[in-house]
């Protein structure tokens, strides 16, 4: 279990049922350690699977990128995708309920354009193409309130203030 | 657009088969989303049917392939929690917009993910998915 976006976990719908976390990270096929290209080969990995309580491991026959140098299988960050739950339904009829779920939703809307906009933006300068903020690959720190979400997008947007 | 996901109409019938006993089927594979643009997770997607007219990919180290883990894990109430991880190896440049969660007949979606935008991957790229599904009463 790797690169799971722990700091981020909140649901995709409030209260009880299902709810789905999915983050998705993109690498380049450039060793994260030697720098160098690596190449797909055919390798052997370990499936798991719980069976009756129990972890059944089988091998699987899969294509992978591996430095030719060091051997490991991790390429470059390009960028990880950032889940955006929906927020919570007003807990009462009281206006200070209602004034809580406008708030939330407004910084969840503002939120989730932010996460489009870096996603975008780090997807389109690959590592070996250009040097980014690590922010902007990772998606960490995420803004916490309406104003660091609006000054994120604000740096997003012009140039001058990506540095 | 914010990256959506849902557990789709289709899985949750799937799981209240299993309640009632009848056959039912387990998570057991996942594939890609092929879209130009950014992929709305809807509840209605089905298997064949996947969110904002996408297709599945049928090739280039993007398409249904078992998944890798699937684990059993605790979120608020013991084991109300799946997890699963998966990699996919790109072998030509491709577009992929979203994933589909799949059962071991390939015939139903469980879960439905857009992401946040449409990612350009290219051959050698990897695209790692770390999944967790939560059934619980919090």
């Amino acid at each position: 279990m790797t690169d799971r976006n722990v700091s981020f976990t909140r649901a995709t719908t409030a209260g009880g049922g299902a709810k789905v976390s999915l983050p998705g990270t993109l690498r380049n096929g450039i060793c994260v350690d030697c720098n160098v290209k690596m190449e797909v080969r055919e390798v052997w990995i370990d499936t798991k699977r719980t069976v009756d309580g129990e972890v059944v491991v089988t091998p699987k026959q899969v294509n992978r990128p591996v430095c030719p140098i060091c051997g490991e299988m991790k390429g470059q960050l390009i960028v990880r995708t950032t889940p955006i739950p929906k927020p919570k339904p007003p807990e009462g009829i009281k206006p200070k309920d209602f004034r809580k779920f406008i708030k939330d939703s407004l910084l969840l809307d503002i939120l989730s354009s932010y996460h489009t906009r870096r996603v975008a933006f780090a997807n389109a300068n690959r590592p070996e193409i250009k040097e980014i903020p690590e922010r902007y690959r990772t998606g960490e720190p995420s803004p916490k309130t309406l104003w660091q979400a609006v000054k994120a997008i604000i740096g997003l947007r012009y140039t001058i203030c990506k540095i | 657009m914010a990256q959506t996901q849902v557990v789709t109409d289709q899985g949750i019938g799937e799981l209240i088969l299993l309640w009632r006993e009848e056959p039912a089927s387990g998570m057991e594979s996942i594939v890609c989303l092929d879209n130009a643009t950014v992929v709305t997770a809807a509840v209605g997607s089905t298997f064949a049917s996947p969110g904002s007219t996408s297709a599945h990919h049928t090739d280039s180290g993007l398409l249904l392939a078992a998944i890798d883990t699937v684990a059993g894990d605790t979120t608020n109430t013991a084991g109300d929690t799946i997890l699963f991880d998966h990699i996919f190896t790109a072998t030509a440049t491709k577009n992929v917009a979203g994933i589909h969660v799949c059962n071991n007949d390939d015939d139903v979606a469980f879960i439905e993910c857009g992401f946040n935008a449409v990612l350009a991957m290219e051959s050698g790229d990897t695209l790692t998915i770390d999944g967790q599904s939560t059934i619980d009463q919090a």
